[in-house]
């Protein structure tokens, strides 16, 4: 018999560069995966410029000339066409940050891959932030070339206002909705069901974080639930950014701190969940059953 | 220490529902495995046995931390499955679910290099242990192709390269040769052996095969209806049937045919299965001889055709059926009904 080589000195207690690597290699392994599926980056691009051209359009039939005139005085900015451009590039940032896990898993559950994922010494959440990474990326390229494109055809100047608050507030904004599609992802664990979920929720975050209106036409109590919910602050910080239509608290880095104060808290919750549900999970009738 | 499995009073049992149409259920619990007990020592391949249902793979599953178990403890390599849950996972190389474990848009290649970043090699390592693999198990230009392109045995073997992809000291295969085909089913045999017997690996090999567990194992368990039945090495099970003889009977043979036959004073077991599509009835008699001439009246008196006799060597499927009093083709539906 020849000696037997362990794969570690101390199994299953990986430092912190092993446990990076493996998050990129996941990123590798799903772009790896994506390139193998023609077309869906081309898909990712047309979205936001149809979703923010039907309000447009819509605006432009209702208001006529006059559009510009009262988009202004109920928003703080005559630029409705950025506006909604900025909101549909955003949605589709959060829409994929906030899915994410949950569609990751789905898919791990159906082609039988979730249990091999399960039977390696990484734990989910460094593979889920790998995916996290991989879908974040892609949908960002994806949403930014559409605002490009987007701009172009509607005929405005997509770099206006400040571009670097406007990033900081999407890099701020994309860590809590890690820890939300988390939370998001231990309900899809536990019930093994994300359509029915993702469909009506994809309404809701659509409507709270105000794609194509400011939230300030909200009653108070809808503004006060959308405020609780980070890509909220993330929209707005991008358009007043870019727009001037007017922070929140007033000052960029009043609303910045309020997603630095999700980006803690998010994450830490959206952990705790995932795990207690994963053991609830596997307590009974296992991770890959679906 | 390590290649061992100490597992000792394991039970589970599944919460589940029982639908009672559209939106009616009752809560109802499956007790899967009751009480469970083996040890399995470093470098040996131990054979756990059973039909479809039986618990195997509940326990299985158990082993290698997918599933919780309800009470008692299982440790492998030293560790506990519940409280050492990664030292398992990074110690124990598995292949569970055949080719459902694969990533069938990657090649073999990425499959190895992506599961090998998953068990913490670094960049280089990771690339040098999927060569191995690779080289291993002579999967050559294959490893580079996508996996959706290869034939269920390629697969299979692919699948079986990942579990071997951690170099760990256990190895705990599911129902490896499940789809494959005899040549294939045999390849993969062979490299379980030469993996045992050259590297000194413990494998743990479940199957519903008994002949498969006769060439392959050691020792075995036989698991049905979430109990153990019987262990012990091959050779000794099946000389624990004392001087059974086992007679087996083809042709046309009525269900019936059972309960007459087990009446017989010298027949400790009798059960009815088919082989190649035809009726085989396998007996159990303490004086095989004697007792044919009785065989052959009671058969032609509840109007069976025979066929064919043969007697028999008693094998690990007789030590299954003299234990359940069932074929293995007969699957388990392992239930109490018990509410909660």
């Amino acid at each position: 018999m020849s000696a037997i080589t362990l794969p570690n000195r101390t199994p299953g207690k990986p430092g912190p560069a092993a446990l990076i690597s493996a998050m990129f290699a996941t990123v590798r392994a799903r772009l790896l995966i994506v390139s193998r599926y023609k077309g869906q980056l081309l898909n990712e691009i047309v979205t936001p410029i149809v979703l923010a051209a039907m309000p447009i359009l819509l605006g432009r039939a209702t208001a006529g000339d006059r559009a510009s005139e009262v988009f202004l005085a109920n928003t703080g900015t005559a630029n409705y066409v950025g506006f909604m451009l900025i909101g549909s590039a955003v949605f589709v940032i959060v829409s994929n940050a906030f899915w994410h896990v949950a569609n990751w898993l789905r898919w791990e559950m159906e082609t039988g891959t979730l249990e091999s994922i399960y039977l390696t010494p990484t734990h989910r959440v460094f593979v889920a932030a790998g995916t996290g990474i991989y879908s974040t990326s892609r949908s960002t390229v994806g949403a930014f070339v559409a605002y490009l494109i987007g701009s172009a055809i509607m005929g405005i100047n997509p770099f206006q206002g400040d571009l670097l608050i406007a990033f900081l507030f999407i890099l701020f904004g994309l860590i809590p909705l890690f820890g939300m599609t988390l939370l998001y992802g231990a309900l899809v664990l536990k019930l093994k069901e994300a359509n029915a979920m993702l469909n009506l929720m994809q309404w809701v975050v659509n409507f709270l974080m105000g794609v194509f209106f400011p939230i300030t036409v909200m009653p108070a109590a809808a503004q006060f639930i959308a405020k609780l919910f980070p890509p909220t602050w993330m929209t707005n910080g991008v358009r007043s950014a870019m727009l001037g239509v007017g922070y929140f608290f007033n000052e960029w880095y009043f609303d910045l701190a309020v997603l630095w104060f999700f980006m803690l808290a998010a994450p830490m919750l959206g952990v705790w969940a995932f795990k207690k549900v994963e053991n609830s999970v596997r307590r009974n009738e296992g991770v890959g059953q679906f | 220490m390590y290649g061992t499995v100490v597992v000792e009073n394991l039970t589970k049992t599944y919460y589940t529902k029982q639908r009672k149409g559209l939106f009616k259920s009752e809560p109802r619990n499956v007790e899967a495995l009751k009480g469970v007990s083996l040890d399995v020592k470093e470098g040996e391949i131990f054979g756990l046995l059973g039909p479809n249902g039986a618990g195997k793979t509940t326990l299985i599953k158990i082993l290698s931390t997918l599933l919780l178990p309800t009470t008692g403890s299982a440790r492998l390599n030293g560790y506990d499955v519940v409280t050492d849950d990664n030292a398992v996972r990074a110690t124990v190389g598995c292949m569970l679910m055949g080719d459902r474990g694969l990533y069938w848009k990657l090649t073999g290649r990425e499959n190895l290099l992506y599961f090998g970043a998953l068990y913490h090699y670094s960049p280089a390592d990771r690339k040098r242990r999927a060569q191995e693999v690779i080289d291993m198990l002579d999967l050559g230009d294959l490893a580079d192709r996508s996996v959706e392109t290869y034939s269920s045995g390629q697969k299979m073997k692919l699948a079986f390269g990942k579990a071997l992809i951690n170099d760990a000291p256990l190895l705990i295969l599911d129902e490896p040769t499940n789809t494959l085909d005899v040549p294939s089913a045999s390849e993969l045999r062979a490299i379980v052996r030469q993996k045992n017997q050259q590297e000194g690996k413990t494998v743990i090999y479940t199957t519903h095969i008994m002949a498969e567990a006769e060439t392959l194992c050691e020792r075995v368990a036989i698991i049905d209806y979430g109990q153990m039945l019987a262990s012990g090495k091959v050779a000794e099970l099946k000389s624990s049937l004392g001087r059974e003889h086992v007679t087996r009977i083809a042709g046309v043979i009525p269900a019936k045919a059972v309960e007459a036959v087990k009446k017989l004073p010298a027949v400790s077991q009798a059960t009815l299965g088919s082989v190649d599509g035809m009726a085989e009835l396998t007996v159990m008699s303490h004086n095989g001889t004697d007792t044919l001439a009785r065989l052959i009246e009671t058969l032609g008196q509840v109007g069976a055709t025979i066929q064919k006799i043969t007697p028999q060597d008693v094998t690990l499927e007789d030590v299954f059926i003299a234990k359940t009093g069932r074929t293995l083709a007969e699957n388990t539906a392992v239930d109490t009904g018990a509410k909660k």
